[in-house]
């Protein structure tokens, strides 16, 4: 096990799980101190009965402040003071936020807003700059995969200025996660598919990468076990409540360890096709996860190794020869894509000229990935990669990732 | 009388001397290498406008500043952070940690990942420093040690490296 010589570790998310955890809700909030929740959600969510689910849970038991389903696939800082008025203009003292990572974001934003009586939220924007605990937040993920549940940054965008404010601070964290399984269980395959492999890149790449520690890695090990256990199964039986709830217990491992032990190079391209390409996250974790690991594999075999144990179960663990179990990792996530692709009807993307919008037009084209290449050199996630990661770097894994082929090893430089 | 142990302060000034000497050389030598390095000249444009960093250590160690001038201009800036708008602040948590760190036995992406060293602000301008910082350590640095200090040891021609090597040191001992 790989000791460094500091690190540090915090995790203090209160987490109720289970297939009527949402009921728990009123006794949560009563230990907080709050009897007013605001529910923040979309319209997705909303227009899929769960607020409905929410709701009929807690409804007995408190007043519900408001219920407000307008937020945006992307945070904004004009939806984060609207929704700030609502909450005092309601006298809420809490915030339940249902949804994935952009509700998360959003109901983060509004905590720093009514809980520092801020004006302008770039006061606190940045690492560190929120000194003291926020007002109570429950954090309901919708999706098995973000893990922004258990994490501890915001992203608001200020779409008039055209910036981004980063917020970390362990107040952000939510003070209680629920994990139910009706809150998962009409999620569509193709959306569980590639939201549970971004899950599992948080967990192999907390493993991998630079950051890791031993408490964070226990979690990463158990999080790549039931997630590589239940995903494919649910996927196939959208309905197994079982398989639901395992999903959303193995996100929420995977996002404990990746919010302690960071994330490497997947994400800094697959942000980047995001921000340029706007693919959406889950898929381009999906896609570029094998290709992370073959990149930085001279440099970390050892630990990518360790990690097939709990990906591919003891047996085909036992099986396979020492020397080549980190090889075995990559081809096992490599057929974990090809069985989801087969099971979604063709709809989760084993590579970028496979991904199509709406209308059926490519979202990546060659010509975007210059321009990717060079918004990746800024993601912040590429100090944690075990190699470095320069344009050219960048643009062989995405020319590679982007044809579906696998990287040729011998152009990897290793200094 | 049982054993006890010494308090030196010494030992805490010297390496406070140290770290503050080698902020000093560092900070002097990104001045010079931000003009005779071609790569290191283009991080540093792509940065905005009086662009100003600064790493040191906290609580009150000693710090450097580096940052662009009105006319663009690369320039070592002292040690006094007060009453200037930092856009990219490195702080390394304690004497130890920056021992560590300038004795070259850990890289400045190893400190941060270890949670010894902290970045705060604009991160893209933090990820073109950590690259600047690189790359005057594969100058400042023989091989041997800079092969520790950073992620991948590049391939620069030797030309580069040497001709380079000398100018910096020099640039960076004379202050121009
Ligand atoms: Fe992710």
């Amino acid at each position: 096990m790989h000791i460094p010589g500091y690190f540090e570790f915090c995790c203090r998310v209160k987490t109720l799980a289970g297939h009527n955890a949402l009921e728990s809700i009123p006794e949560a909030l009563a230990q907080l101190q709050a009897k007013t929740p605001l529910i923040l959600t979309d319209k997705g969510v909303a227009g899929a009965g769960l607020i409905d689910i929410v709701i009929n849970a807690i409804k007995d038991k408190m007043t519900i402040g408001s219920i407000e389903d307008d937020i945006p696939p992307d945070s904004d800082l004009r939806v984060v003071n609207h929704l700030a008025g609502v909450y005092r203009e309601k006298n809420c003292d809490a915030i339940i936020a249902v949804g994935g990572g952009s509700v998360m974001d959003t109901a983060k934003g509004v905590n720093i807003v009514v809980s520092e009586n801020a004006d302008d939220l770039i006061k606190f924007c940045g690492a560190g700059a929120i000194k003291r605990p926020l007002n109570p937040m429950i954090a309901i993920p919708t999706t098995s995969g973000t893990g922004s549940e258990v994490t501890l940054v915001a992203v608001i965008a200020d779409h008039e200025k055209n910036r981004k404010m980063l917020f970390t601070s362990y107040f952000l964290l939510p003070d209680v996660a629920v994990l139910d399984s009706r809150m998962t269980l009409t999620l569509p395959p193709f959306l569980t598919s590639s939201t549970g492999m971004d899950a599992m890149t948080h967990a192999i790449e907390a493993y991998t990468c630079l950051a890791k520690n031993p408490l964070s890695d226990t979690h990463a090990l158990a999080g790549i076990e039931l997630l590589s256990q239940n995903l494919l199964n649910v996927v196939q039986n959208p309905d197994d409540q079982e398989g639901r709830l395992a999903l959303a217990k193995g996100a929420n491992l995977a996002g404990i360890a990746f919010s302690n032990s960071m994330v490497g190079m997947v994400h800094t391209l697959g942000h980047s096709i995001g921000s340029v390409c706007h693919v959406p996250h889950g898929t381009c974790m999906s896609i570029l996860l094998p290709y992370g690991l073959e990149y930085n594999l001279h440099k970390n075999s050892e630990f990518v190794a360790e990690v097939l144990y709990p990906l591919a179960g003891p047996e085909i663990f036992a099986k396979t020869p020492k020397n080549q179990r980190a090889e075995k990792v990559i081809e096992y996530v490599r057929k974990m894509n090809q069985d989801l692709y087969d099971a979604t009807g063709g709809r989760h993307s084993r590579c970028f000229k496979e991904v199509l919008n709406r209308d059926g037009k490519q979202m990546v084209t060659k010509e975007d990935l210059p321009k990717i290449s060079k918004t990746a050199l800024g993601d912040g996630s590429i100090f944690y990669n075990p190699e470095e990661l320069d344009y050219d770097d960048c643009m062989m894994v995405l020319n590679a990732a982007w044809e579906g082929t696998p990287l040729n090893r011998n152009k990897i430089k290793k200094g | 009388m049982g054993e006890y142990k010494d308090i030196t302060p010494g030992k805490k000034r010297i390496k406070r001397l140290y770290t503050a000497i080698m902020l000093w050389f560092v900070g002097r030598s990104i001045q010079a290498a931000a003009k005779i390095d071609d790569d290191v000249k283009k991080e540093f444009e792509e940065l905005p406008d009086q662009f100003l960093f600064s790493l040191g250590v906290t609580p009150d160690g000693p710090r450097m500043l580096v940052g662009k001038d009105v006319n663009g201009r690369v320039k070592y800036l002292g040690s006094n952070p007060k009453g200037r708008k930092i856009n990219v602040d490195m702080t390394i948590k304690n004497l130890e940690a920056a021992i560590l760190l300038f004795t070259f036995q850990e890289s400045t992406a190893i400190s941060s990942c270890h949670d010894r060293l902290t970045v705060d602000g604009d991160i893209p301008s933090a990820c073109s420093v950590v690259r600047i910082l690189d790359m005057v350590e594969v100058y400042l640095l023989p091989k041997i040690v800079a092969k520790l200090a950073v992620k991948r040891y590049p391939q620069w021609s030797t030309e580069r490296k040497l001709m380079g090597r000398t100018k910096i040191y020099l640039r960076a001992i004379l202050g121009f």
